[in-house]
C-alpha cells in the first residue's frame, strides 16, 4: 500500500467506516498515485485491508506495474461495487464528488453520504507530495524569472503567455495548473482575464498569474510589474502597499487557526492605510494539490482551518476597472514555525 | 459579446421538443460551448430558459462578467449554487425545469430533484456532436497545425533523444503554428512502452531499431485535433512489427472508405475489427475503433462494438485501430473524419 491510501485507510478506521467509494478522476489519482486517462475510467473502492480498482482491461498491465497494491475488477457497473459491500454496514461516498447516477445507485445500497470527506483527506500532505508541490513551485517561479527578461513590446498576451508556458516546460514543468493569464494594460483590472492578442506597450502595468503541474501537483503565482520606466506613481504605491499586505497575512499563519483570519487582517491592513478593500474584490487565498482551488479556503466566510504541512496560496489584490489592477500571490505551506514560501 | 446565437436557438428548439422552458447546465465544456473560455471547472452554474440566460457563480466574476455578456443575468454566489438557482427559478415562476443527470453531482442533483426539476440526459452533449460549419472549420485548423508541427519535428528523431524531450518539441512546434494548447497529454512512446496503449512519457532514450509511436493533437480555439502515427526506427524492423503495421493501416483505410451514413459505431467499429481479426490478431485489439471528437477529445458518437446508434450528419470521430504485444512493441493508426450524407471525410 502506499502512504496516501494506508493514511485514507485510518481515516477510515478512526471514522469507523468499513469502506468508502471513490469516483473522481483527481481523488483516485492522489490516492493510487495512477492516473487513468478519462475521468470516467476507474472507481476506487477502499475496504480496511484491501483497494479495489475497477476498471478497463485497457489498464490492467499499467497498474500491475505501478500500482500493484490495487486489486483489479474488470468492470465500470457501479452495480458491481454494491455488490462487492452487500455485507458491509458502514459504507459511505462523498456525494460531491460523487456522478449523480453513480451516487444514487451507491445511496440505494446502503452507502451513507459523508460530503466533503475527500477534500479533508487531502487537505494535509504527506512529506512526498510536499517534495513535489515544491518543485512546482521552483520551476513556476524560475521560469518567471527568465520571461520577465524576454517580454518585448509587440508581443501579444497569447504569445507572451505561450513563451512562459514553453519555459516551465523547458524547467520540467509537466503541463499546467490552469489557463496563464497574462494582462496588459487596462485588462490587469480584471481578476480572470483570458489571455488575449492585446499587444504590450512601453510603460504600463503587466499582470501574469500561472503555474505548472508536477505529477499532477499544482503550483500558483502571480506577479505585477510596470513595463517600462516611467512607472504611475499611483500605481507604485498601490504595489508597495499589495506587497506589504502579502507578507503581513503570511505572518499571521498558524496551526490550527480559522482561515478566515487572515483574509480579515488583510482587508483591515488595507483599510489602514486608507479605505482601499473595496477594491481587493476576491477571498485573500486558497488551498491547492492535486486541484488548483481546493481547502483550505481564505476567505471572508470561510469555516476552513490552516492546518501544518497544508498548501495555500496567499494572493491579495485590487482592481480598478478601466484602469489597472495588482496582485501579488505566492504559494505557502504551513510548517510548525509559520508559513513558508515555495514560489521561490 | 454576444452568446452564439445558432448554438441558443438549436438548444431552444430541442427543450421545446422535449417540453421544458429551461436547462441548467453545469458541465465545465458545457457552458464553454456557449459562452466560450471564461469560468473555471465547477464555478459557475448557467440556467437557459426559453427567454433568458441566468448565471450563478462565484462573486469574483461578477463585474468582469457583466462587463463581457449584457444580455445574461448574473448572480453571485460563493456557497451554494444550486439552492440558489433554485430560488431563482421560484422568482421567475420557471417549473418545467431539467438537469443533466450524466453531469451533475449527487448532491446538486437532489437540490434540484426536491425543487421539481426533471432529469434529462446529455440534451446539450447531443447538441455538441453534431458541428456546425464554423466548428469543422477550427477543428480542420487544428488538425493541419498538428500535422505539420509532426513533419517539421521529425528531424529531432535521433538515438539519444528522450520520450520527454522529443514530445516538448512537438509541443512547441504546435504552438510556434498557432495550435492554442494541447487536446490530451500526448504520448511519444519508444520500444516495448509503444505496447501500452495509454503509456505516460517518461525519460526513456530511443535507441536504433525500435518502435515508435506518437499520439497527439493540437487545440485551436477550443476545438481538438487528435491522430497518431507509428514506425520503426531503423533499417531492421522485423518482420511482424512490419505485419502488424500494414495490418493497422489496412483496418484504418477500410473503415475510413467503407464507412456510410447512419451506420451505426459498431457497424464500423466491426470493418477495422473484422481485418484484425481475420488476421488472428483480434485479441490484441484491446480497444473500441474510435471515440467522438470536437471541444474534447472524447465526446459522444463512439464508434464501439457497444453504440448502436448511428452516426449522422457532421458527426466528427476518429477511427484508429491498433495491436498491442506487450513487452515487445505496439501500433496503432489514426486520423479524424466527419460523417456527411454523401459519406465519410477526412478532417484534413
Amino acid at each position: 500500500m502506499n502512504e496516501k491510501l494506508k493514511q485514507f485507510q485510518q481515516l477510515l478506521k478512526k471514522e469507523k467506516l468499513q469502506a468508502f467509494c471513490v469516483l473522481e478522476n483527481d481523488t483516485i489519482r492522489y490516492l493510487t498515485d495512477f492516473f487513468f486517462y478519462s475521468p470516467d475510467d476507474a472507481y476506487l473502492l477502499v475496504t480496511q485491508s484491501k483497494v479495489y480498482c475497477f476498471t478497463k482491461k485497457m489498464y490492467f498491465a499499467d497498474v500491475k506495474r505501478k500500482a500493484p497494491y490495487l486489486t483489479l475488477v474488470e468492470s465500470l457497473d457501479i452495480k458491481d461495487v454494491c455488490k462487492k459491500t452487500s455485507k458491509l454496514k458502514n459504507k459511505a461516498f462523498d456525494p460531491t464528488l460523487a456522478p449523480y447516477i453513480q451516487g444514487t445507485a451507491l445511496f440505494k445500497a446502503g452507502f451513507k453520504t459523508m460530503p466533503n470527506f475527500l477534500e479533508l483527506a487531502q487537505e494535509v500532505k504527506t512529506e512526498s507530495e510536499l517534495k513535489i508541490i515544491a518543485k512546482a513551485c521552483h520551476i513556476s517561479a524560475s521560469a518567471f524569472d527568465l520571461f520577465k527578461g524576454q517580454l518585448k513590446t509587440g508581443m501579444s498576451e497569447k504569445e507572451g503567455a505561450a513563451l512562459l508556458e514553453s519555459i516551465m516546460q523547458k524547467l520540467g514543468g509537466q503541463g499546467l495548473s490552469f489557463e496563464t493569464i497574462l494582462a496588459f494594460g487596462e485588462n490587469t483590472a480584471n481578476p480572470h482575464h483570458v489571455s488575449s492578442d492585446r499587444k504590450l506597450k512601453q510603460n504600463e502595468p503587466v499582470l501574469v498569474d500561472f503555474g505548472c503541474k508536477v505529477k499532477g501537483y499544482c503550483s500558483d503565482i502571480t506577479r505585477s510589474w510596470w513595463f517600462g520606466s516611467k512607472v504611475s506613481k499611483k500605481w507604485q504605491e498601490l504595489y508597495d502597499l499589495i506587497k506589504d499586505t502579502h507578507d503581513y497575512a503570511a505572518t499571521l499563519a498558524k496551526d490550527n487557526i480559522l482561515a478566515k483570519t487572515l483574509d480579515t487582517a488583510a482587508r483591515d491592513f488595507m483599510d489602514k492605510a486608507g479605505s482601499y478593500s473595496e477594491a481587493f474584490i476576491h477571498s485573500l487565498g486558497h488551498g491547492l494539490g492535486l486541484k488548483i482551488h481546493q481547502k483550505p479556503f481564505l476567505s471572508p466566510k470561510s469555516l476552513d482551518l490552516l492546518k501544518t504541512n497544508s498548501v495555500f496560496t496567499i494572493e491579495p489584490g485590487l482592481y480598478y476597472d478601466g484602469k489597472f489592477g495588482i496582485r501579488y500571490e505566492d504559494t505557502y505551506v504551513l510548517t510548525p514555525k509559520g508559513a513558508k514560501i515555495l514560489t521561490k | 459579446m454576444r452568446i452564439n446565437s445558432t448554438k441558443l436557438k438549436n438548444l431552444r428548439n430541442l427543450l421545446k421538443r422535449n417540453n421544458l422552458e429551461g436547462l441548467i447546465v453545469y458541465d465545465y465544456t458545457d457552458i464553454k460551448y456557449f459562452l466560450g473560455e471564461f469560468f473555471n471547472d465547477g464555478e459557475a452554474v448557467l440556467l437557459i430558459t426559453l427567454k433568458n440566460i441566468i448565471v450563478i457563480a462565484r462573486s469574483l466574476y461578477e463585474s468582469p462578467f457583466k462587463k463581457k455578456f449584457k444580455e445574461a443575468l448574473f448572480i453571485s454566489e460563493d456557497k451554494n449554487r444550486p439552492l440558489a438557482l433554485v430560488e431563482e427559478a421560484k422568482k421567475l415562476k420557471l417549473k418545467k425545469l431539467a438537469f443533466d443527470a450524466n453531469k451533475e453531482f449527487y448532491f446538486a442533483a437532489k437540490i434540484y430533484l426536491k425543487a421539481g426539476f426533471k432529469e434529462t440526459s446529455s440534451l446539450v452533449s447531443y447538441l455538441r456532436t453534431t458541428k456546425t460549419e464554423e466548428e469543422l472549420k477550427l477543428m480542420r485548423k487544428a488538425t493541419q497545425i498538428s500535422m505539420t508541427a509532426f513533419k517539421n519535428i521529425q528531424k529531432y528523431v535521433k538515438t539519444g533523444i528522450t520520450e520527454l524531450e522529443l514530445k516538448r518539441k512537438l509541443e512547441d512546434e504546435m504552438t510556434r503554428l498557432g495550435g492554442e494548447g494541447l487536446s490530451f497529454d500526448m504520448r511519444v512512446s519508444f520500444g516495448a512502452n509503444t505496447a501500452n496503449p495509454h503509456h505516460v512519457c517518461d525519460g526513456t532514450k530511443l535507441t536504433k531499431n525500435t518502435a515508435v509511436l506518437f499520439d497527439w493533437g493540437a487545440k485551436y480555439q477550443d476545438y481538438c485535433a487528435d491522430m497518431t502515427r507509428s514506425f520503426w526506427f531503423g533499417p531492421n524492423a522485423p518482420k511482424e512489427y512490419t505485419t502488424i503495421l500494414s495490418l493497422v493501416k489496412k483496418a484504418h483505410d477500410k473503415a475510413a472508405k467503407e464507412a456510410k451514413y447512419k451506420m451505426s459505431g459498431a457497424q464500423i467499429d466491426k470493418i477495422s475489427r473484422d481485418v484484425i481479426e481475420k488476421a488472428s490478431y483480434g485479441k490484441y485489439f484491446t480497444h473500441r475503433t474510435g471515440h467522438g471528437i470536437g471541444m474534447q477529445d472524447h465526446e459522444l458518437a463512439d464508434i464501439s462494438q457497444i453504440n448502436n446508434e448511428p452516426i449522422l450528419d457532421n458527426y466528427c470521430f476518429s477511427i484508429e485501430p491498433g495491436i498491442y504485444l506487450e513487452g515487445k512493441y505496439g501500433v496503432r493508426w489514426e486520423d479524424c473524419f466527419y460523417m456527411t450524407k454523401k459519406g465519410i471525410k477526412q478532417i484534413k
